[in-house]
This record gives structure tokens, C-alpha cells and sequence, in this order.
């Protein structure tokens, strides 16, 4: 080899590797074998470098998720066990009525006006579910209250879009889907304002 | 650098998430994962929140940890420690800045010019994330390039000529310009 060893090379020779040339280069080359020695003392002295210790204890906050997660899925599953007996309920009781019942002319209107009215409500959750995505796009880590209080809000949001599933697998009436809806929207509101304080909070 | 012994029953009580175990295993943990955290990324800040996010995961994930000696364990919390300074660091806006800079040859000629004579510590610090990331998980936590790689989403090229750079600029800030 005509060259000096680039620091390529020495890498691979640093772990027994790379060519012939190379090799053979190093036997005959000081220089060179100087160079290895010194990328042998720098890993050593990386290596070397003391342990680092963090400024904070961060082992309450983490404790703290780590609950408020606990307790949201044990939350969510009595809910569902709740929401899944109470489902079970109104089939058994609303369904049989509903079979039965015929609407009358001006119930019919009603309904109409609760069609469109259900329309715009998905409408304004679609565009709180947009202002969401953009505020809680960063997903830096947030105090445990504050997760909590999020994973609460998504946990009740969760509960009510099964309801409005669960209601329109049914044909329940359009007051009833409505009135899902804005408890929704409620809640989805909150949701973005408790997102909106953190980012402030953060740029802050 | 693991403080806290850990035995294999204490490592049983965590994966069977008993927080008084998560808490020692936290303890045990706690200088390893901040340190390569902290060497991998530029922020304390950002150390401080690559250790909470480690955690968070060690805590939620352990029940799904198979192996039961605390060397496994040791092994499998690096993993997430480097995935997650990774995951940092690919956020970081201000690295694309860093890496032109290394490209461009500016800093590394000032750097020759003032034939600086600073510490590893702070010539460590002076690489770009992803030059420090791969230095440290190669030669410190004794990664293969083929698992930095996989780690971060690129060819194995990519992290051999990222730790040729980088050995390359810090023999050059460590002022041992070279003999040949």
C-alpha cells in the first residue's frame, strides 16, 4: 500500500479486520501504528468516561404514570363491564318497543330536524378532532396529573363513541344519538383546551 | 456502574408489577440509562426526558420481558434507553444544522486552527447527535453497525462512515493532529 491507512481502515483494523494491505502497511508503517494506537486509547478513555447522574429524581413522576395508567385501565374495564350490562338492558327492554312503534307525522318531523342537527354536530367534532391533532402533535412528556387527566378525558371520549356505535347499531332515536354527540363535542372541547394550556405552559 | 444489586426474585416482583420492585429496579438503573441517555443526547433536559420515557416503558413493558437474570435485564433497558435517545434525537430540529456543519469542513478546519487541546468529555459533546449516538453505542455500549443500523433506520454504510467522521474530528479537536 502506497498510502498512509485512512481512519477507515484503522477502524477495522482496530477490531482485527480489513485487508491484507492494510495489515501488512501497519506492520511497516510507525506512523501509522502510532495513529492505531491513539484510536486504541480513545475508545479506551470513551470507555473510561465516569457515570453520569441525572439532577432530578424522576422515579415519583414516573411512579405516578405508571399508577394513573393502572387506574385508568381499571377504570375502563368497569366501564365497559357497565356499559356492556346496560346495553344489554335497553336491547332487552327498547328493542321490542321500538319493533312496535310506528311515528307519527309530527315525530317524523322531529326527526328530520335532529338528522341535520346530528350532521353539524359530527361536523364540529371532526374540527375539534383537527384543532387536537395539531396541538398534541409535539407529544413531549406532561406531568403525571396532567396525563392523567388526559387519558380520563380520551377514556370518557372512548365510552361515548361506543355509546354512539352502540345506539346506531340499535336505530336508537336521533334525540338520543344527538345528545351522545354533544357530550362528545363537551368533552373533546376540554380535551383541547387541557392541550392548548400545555403547549402554552411548554412555549412558555 | 449499577449501584443497586438486583437479584432474579426482585427482578420476578417487577415483571409481575410490584411497584416497591420497579422502584428497585429504577434505582438499580438509574445512573446506566441517564448516562448513555446523557452522552447521546445534547440536552440534559433531553436526558432527563429520555430517563422518565425509558421508564415509563421498563414499568409498562416488563411484564413481556422473558429472561430473568439481571444481565438480560441490563441488556434489554440499554435497548430501550437507546431507542428512545434516538427516537430524541431524530426530533431535534437543530441537527441538521450540526451535520452541515461537520459536511461543510468549517468547524473542523477552526477547530484544527486552534489546535484546541479540550477534554473528551467536551469534544464528545461537540459532535453532531447522530455522530455521538453511533460513537457511543459502538465503541462505549459495544454495538454492532449492524444493529446502530437497524436502531436508526439507516445502512450499515452509514453508521461506518459516521464513526469514521467522528473519530476523525475528535483526534482533530483533541489536538493529536495526525502523523501520517
Amino acid at each position: 500500500m502506497l498510502r498512509h491507512c485512512t481512519m477507515a481502515e484503522l477502524l477495522e483494523a482496530q477490531h482485527g479486520m480489513g485487508s491484507t494491505a492494510v495489515r501488512n502497511h501497519l506492520e511497516e508503517c510507525e506512523a501509522c501504528r502510532v495513529e492505531l494506537d491513539r484510536l486504541h486509547q480513545r475508545v479506551a478513555s470513551l470507555k473510561a468516561l465516569p457515570s453520569l447522574h441525572a439532577p432530578r429524581d424522576r422515579w415519583p413522576v414516573v411512579r405516578e404514570a405508571v399508577v394513573a395508567g393502572r387506574r385508568r385501565q381499571w377504570n375502563r374495564r368497569i366501564m365497559l363491564a357497565g356499559l356492556a350490562a346496560a346495553a344489554v338492558l335497553t336491547l332487552a327492554v327498547g328493542v321490542p318497543r321500538i319493533i312496535q312503534h310506528e311515528p307519527t307525522a309530527v315525530e317524523g318531523t322531529a326527526s328530520v330536524t335532529y338528522l341535520g342537527d346530528i350532521e353539524s354536530l359530527v361536523g364540529e367534532s371532526h374540527r375539534l378532532e383537527e384543532v387536537l391533532s395539531v396541538v398534541d402533535r409535539n407529544g413531549r412528556v406532561v406531568d403525571g396529573l396532567t396525563a392523567s387527566a388526559i387519558a380520563d378525558l380520551e377514556d370518557r371520549i372512548a365510552l361515548i363513541d361506543v355509546g354512539i356505535e352502540r345506539a346506531t347499531a340499535m336505530r336508537a332515536s336521533s334525540p338520543q344519538v344527538a345528545a351522545l354527540w354533544r357530550q362528545r363535542i363537551a368533552l373533546m372541547d376540554v380535551l383541547v383546551n387541557v392541550h392548548v394550556g400545555r403547549v402554552t405552559y411548554e412555549g412558555f | 456502574m449499577t449501584l443497586v444489586a438486583l437479584d432474579e426474585v426482585a427482578i420476578q416482583r417487577a415483571k409481575a408489577g410490584d411497584l416497591a420492585a420497579l422502584e428497585h429496579v429504577y434505582r438499580a438503573y438509574e445512573g446506566t440509562v441517564y448516562t448513555i441517555a446523557r452522552r447521546m443526547c445534547r440536552t440534559e433536559e433531553d436526558a432527563e426526558d429520555v430517563l422518565q420515557e425509558t421508564f415509563l416503558e421498563v414499568c409498562n413493558s416488563m411484564r413481556r420481558f422473558r429472561g430473568i437474570a439481571p444481565r438480560s435485564l441490563t441488556a434489554w433497558i440499554k435497548r430501550i434507553v437507546a431507542s428512545k435517545a434516538l427516537m430524541r434525537i431524530r426530533a431535534d430540529k437543530y441537527r441538521e444544522t450540526d451535520d452541515l456543519d461537520e459536511e461543510g469542513g468549517s468547524v473542523g478546519r477552526a477547530d484544527a486552527d486552534v489546535a484546541l487541546q479540550m477534554d473528551l468529555d467536551e469534544a464528545l459533546s461537540r459532535l453532531s447527535n447522530t455522530a455521538r449516538a453511533v460513537v457511543w453505542l459502538h465503541d462505549v455500549e459495544g454495538y454492532t453497525h449492524e444493529e446502530i443500523a437497524e436502531l436508526m433506520g439507516k445502512t450499515v454504510s452509514f453508521s461506518k462512515s459516521q464513526l469514521s467522521r467522528a473519530h476523525a474530528r475528535l483526534r482533530s479537536m483533541l489536538g493529536k493532529e495526525a502523523q501520517c
